[in-house]
């Protein structure tokens, strides 16, 4: 990664459009982009894009999967940028730069039991590892996927974890939701209660866990009780970001940034560093 | 030491000794021999490093705002200005009265560091008087519970006879083209730091809006329009509840004069509703913050 | 080496503007600050530090970044490529020093930013040695030597009502070829001694015992006379944060980017209103660290230069300092 980017300016989008919207939930929509050459370019699992629509402004989506002509990214409505998203139709002009971030350590993930962890929107990051994993799949071990939302209309990408997931050999697909609704059957309650009472194994595995803040403290908690040491815990950050090259310095978590050096972090890394995030 | 400081330091102790106060905000001797900063003294064995000189020139009300749910009291030396600037929090309902006690100091007048730097200790007496203290007409606290010194002959501060609109006279002398240029150029400067908004014990709102860029009422780019547009803007906010404290200016490090864009305002408000001075009483409301249905423009 | 006489120093500065666009430090109202040069203005060269240091000059305080428009249906985008030519005159050793270490920060690490190696590229530096040392001064702590600077494509001392040069790089010497008629050689004749400091700050061990300071109560202590102004970091010839922002009008529209500091509140706040610096501990604390142990962890070198800016313009003086000599006594078992 390191002079590959030395000269086109990585400050400056590239303008793409937005090809496809599938709606996942009433606050989250999941946007194909691509530009005029095809792919804006090729994340590694777990990295991020900045997508802006110019007028509006720029905000930093972890790239949740991608095509061979297209990259997608998951994205909740939570303010100016992302309403203005949620408002676009197929056709919309955008900017995009990227791929930033460290991505997820697939040289640690080979050959290990994985157990994926999401809550909410927190699935669009671990998505991209899940279908990187189905797609090489002899290269990992047992697939564990446990994700839980609000309610069953905020699960997002349903087809994901009611239809693919299922089908990928050796992989387990667990879902909850805080509280069901008159079609729902499936479990009912908060992910960490569930994770605890589903019981996985710590041996040979890593657990990758994603979601809102809340959430992840909790889910770490019940990991620990589980038995799960730092070192087979990962998990994304989210900081405030506006340039996503390590330069603006707003996204510092100690020496590290997490736009650069992150948002992928072990828990043994994560207690290296201060707790400010 | 003066005897004030010794004064400072004892009383300041019995009030932490007796449990009073929770701490005590006064100031103390910085690195240089001109800088008296502030600080925060919490056990009463510390009240020795608080002191009295003429570089203790910050105005400490604006701190009140920072621990306003503290349960037990503050204590707080005041100079003329700075118990002004009590009155403006009082005023504008931001602090409770019963929830500091105030030392009140008679005061000389003050000098600004940043006119000591380079000069010797021994050039003590050669620092000029604060910009602020030339026209400042109420050395004498205002408000306090106490007083440590008194206003004898002794303390009158040696003012130029300066007017308090000199400044403002002289830019009403400019033509409308000259005067936009004066101004035009000094915004051009600003780095909008915000120390001058930090710093004001009227600008004491919540939220300010300049903390929200997004609101999209001003850009965030450091341009001469957007600068002068927040310049401005604080100089409305503050209209008619200035009280002078004139540290807006002393800590802008981009020497743009704020005082004379602020006694402008004061100047025209005087002659529009009549004589009024921020923070001095308060009974005596500030002329745009009252609501009369005699106002000749209520219709 | 060349010399001039002082009073000649317009002439070449007049000489040297016909090649770039030249900033040296002028007075303005009472400020001194590195101000382009017109022939008029009212030099301060040997009057201590300009107010604001010169990043401005790489890393502009604003700085549009690429424009849009629509037209139509259709949306293009231009990137603004600055490349003007720049000659800086009259930086000081710190600021030499605090240049390195945005080099740093703007062209290491993964990624080049380009608006910032554009300038830098464009700029030719011109360094004034200090004769003396103003009460604020530290930079000889950080190993700093005020009679040269590093780095720099010429350095000037003054003696004796002259000006000496000498190149330090051959873009150095060819700027110093461009007006043979007004500079002499220097002959023989010694430089001035550097001034020393008398402030002075012990660094060894400082990093090492801020990595174990994080939860101190230290922080909390020395951060209530803060006002959370933005003043110390825009001054500081090192602070490198930036927001990006755009600004339209109708049809068409600027994406900027501009000084930022981690002493705003805004700076952090996230969606939902978290932040994970929510008070001014958090935000003090990140200052200091940033320049006394995450800059050297990550760069290896401190990321403070001892210009003493902060101390003499900090509304109510936090000093650096005096903020180090407290960290060394920081007893971290009591
Ligand atoms: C590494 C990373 C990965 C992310 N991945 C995704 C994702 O896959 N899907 C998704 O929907 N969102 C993701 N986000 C969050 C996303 O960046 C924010 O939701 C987005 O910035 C909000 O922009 P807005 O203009 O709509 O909101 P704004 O109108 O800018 O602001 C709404 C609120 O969000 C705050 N905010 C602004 N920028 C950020 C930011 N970068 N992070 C958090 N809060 C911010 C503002 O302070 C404000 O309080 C990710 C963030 C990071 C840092
Ligand atoms: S505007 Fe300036 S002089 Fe007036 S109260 Fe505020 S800081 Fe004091
Ligand atoms: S203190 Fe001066 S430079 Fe800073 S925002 Fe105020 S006017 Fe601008
Ligand atoms: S340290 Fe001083 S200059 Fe910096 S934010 Fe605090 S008050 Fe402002
Ligand atoms: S921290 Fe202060 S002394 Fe150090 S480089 Fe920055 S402004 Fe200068
Ligand atoms: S994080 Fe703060 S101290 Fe560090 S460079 Fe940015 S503004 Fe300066
Ligand atoms: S987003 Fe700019 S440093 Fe991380």
């Amino acid at each position: 990664m390191v002079e590959a980017v030395a000269r086109a300016n990585p400050l400056v989008p590239e303008l793409g459009k937005i090809i496809k919207i599938v709606d996942e939930t009433p606050d989250v929509k999941t946007f194909h982009i691509t530009t005029e050459k095809g792919k804006p370019f090729t994340p590694l699992p777990g990295q991020l894009a900045m997508l802006s629509i110019l007028d509006v402004g720029e905000a930093m989506f972890s790239i949740t999967s991608q095509g061979p002509e297209h990259l997608e990214l998951a994205i909740k409505k939570v303010g100016m940028l992302t309403e203005a998203l949620h408002e676009a139709e197929v056709g919309q002009t955008v900017g995009i730069r990227g791929p930033y971030g460290n991505g997820f350590p697939l040289e640690m993930l080979v050959g290990k039991d994985l157990l994926f962890i999401g809550g909410g929107i927190g699935l669009a990051p671990v998505r991209s590892l899940i279908n990187y994993c189905a797609e090489h799949r002899e290269q990992f071990g047992h697939m564990w996927i446990i994700y839980g939302a609000r309610s069953p209309a905020d699960l997002c990408f349903k087809e994901d974890l009611f239809q693919n997931w299922p089908r990928v050999p050796n992989c387990r697909v667990d879902v909850t939701v805080d509280k069901g609704d008159e079609n729902w059957t499936g479990p009912e309650g908060f992910v960490p209660a569930f994770v605890e009472k589903l019981n996985p194994s710590p041996k040979g595995k890593i657990a990758v866990t994603c979601g809102p803040p809340i959430m992840i403290k909790f889910v770490l908690q019940s990991l620990e009780k589980l038995g799960f040491q730092d070192d087979q815990i990962i998990t994304t950050l989210e900081m405030r970001m506006k340039c996503g090259i390590g330069k603006c310095g707003r996204c510092n978590l100690g020496s590290r940034y997490v736009c650069l050096d992150g948002p992928v972090f072990t828990l043994a890394q994560l207690k290296q560093l201060p707790n400010e995030y | 030491m003066n005897t004030l400081t010794e004064k400072m330091r004892a009383l300041a102790r019995e009030l932490l000794e007796k449990g009073e106060v929770k701490y005590i905000i006064g100031w103390e001797k910085g690195s240089l021999w001109y800088q008296s900063p502030p600080v925060f003294i919490d056990r009463p064995e510390d009240a020795g490093r608080l002191i009295w000189d003429e570089f203790c020139v910050n105005n400490l009300a604006k701190y009140l705002l920072d621990d306003k749910y503290l349960e037990g009291r503050v204590g707080l030396f005041v100079k003329g200005c700075d118990a002004r600037g009590i009155n403006r929090l009082l005023q504008d309902r931001q602090v409770e009265r019963d929830k500091f006690y105030l030392m009140g100091i008679v005061c000389p007048g003050v000098k600004d560091p940043r006119q000591a730097a380079g000069l010797s200790i021994e050039q003590r007496e050669e620092v000029p008087l604060a910009a602020k203290c030339l026209y400042c007409a109420h050395p004498e606290p205002v408000v306090y519970d106490v007083l440590l010194n008194e206003a004898g002959e002794a303390y009158r501060p040696k003012r130029p006879a300066g007017e308090r609109f000199e400044d403002v006279a002289a830019l009403e002398a400019m033509s409308p083209d000259e005067r936009y240029e004066f101004w035009a150029r000094q915004y051009q400067r600003c780095i909008r730091c915000y120390a001058c908004r930090n710093v004001c014990p009227a600008c004491n709102c919540r939220e300010c809006i300049f903390d929200r860029s997004q609101s999209g009422w001003v850009g965030k780019r450091m341009a001469g329009s957007e600068n002068a547009f927040y310049g401005l803007t604080r100089a409305w906010h503050v209209a008619g509840r200035c009280i002078e404290c004139g540290e807006c200016e002393r800590v802008c490090p981009m020497g743009i004069p704020i005082m004379t864009l602020n006694k402008k305002i004061i100047k025209e408000l005087n002659e529009l509703f009549g004589e009024y001075e921020a923070g001095v009483s308060l009974e005596a409301e500030p002329p745009l913050g009252r609501y009369r249905t005699d106002d000749p423009d209520f219709s | 080496m060349l010399k001039i006489a002082k009073e000649k120093m317009p002439e070449l500065l007049n000489a040297w503007a016909k090649i770039g666009k030249l900033y040296v430090p002028q007075d303005q109202d009472g400020v001194s600050n590195f101000l382009p040069w017109d022939g008029k203005g009212k030099l301060t060269l040997g009057q201590g530090n300009s107010v604001l240091p010169p990043k401005d000059l790489f890393f502009p305080r604003t700085e549009t970044m690429y424009r849009y428009q629509r037209s139509g249906g259709a949306l293009s985008l231009e990137e603004v490529v600055e490349n003007e030519k720049q000659i800086l005159v009259g930086i000081r050793s710190c600021d030499a020093r605090s240049i390195a270490l945005l080099d740093d920060v703007f062209l290491t690490k993964g990624y080049v930013d380009e608006f910032y190696r554009r300038r830098r590229e464009n700029t030719l530096i011109v360094a004034l040695a200090c004769n003396v040392a103003q009460d604020t001064c530290f930079c000889t702590s950080f190993g700093i030597d005020p009679g040269r600077a590093e780095g720099v494509d010429i350095q000037v001392w003054e003696v004796d009502g002259s000006y000496i040069l000498e190149a330090g790089t051959e873009k150095g010497r060819e700027l110093l070829g461009q007006a043979p008629a007004l500079l002499m050689e220097a002959g023989e004749g010694g430089l001035p001694e550097a001034p020393a400091c008398n402030l002075k700050v012990d660094l060894a061990g400082v990093t090492e015992k801020l990595q174990q300071m994080f939860e101190h109560p230290f922080w909390a202590q020395i951060c209530r006379k803060c006002l959370g102004c933005g003043l110390c970091t825009y001054l500081c010839p090192t602070c490198h944060c930036f927001d990006i922002q755009s600004e339209n009008r109708g049809d068409s529209g600027i994406k900027f980017r501009c000084w930022d500091s981690c002493m705003f509140s805004e700076y952090t706040r996230m969606a939902g209103g978290h932040n994970p610096r929510p008070s001014k501990k958090e935000r003090v604390r990140n200052r200091f660290l940033h320049k006394l142990q995450y800059f050297p962890e990550r760069y290896g070198k401190f990321g403070c230069v001892g210009c003493g800016r902060c101390l003499s313009y900090c509304p109510v003086n936090m000093d650096i300092t005096r903020i180090i000599g407290g960290i060394k006594e920081v007893d971290l078992n009591g």
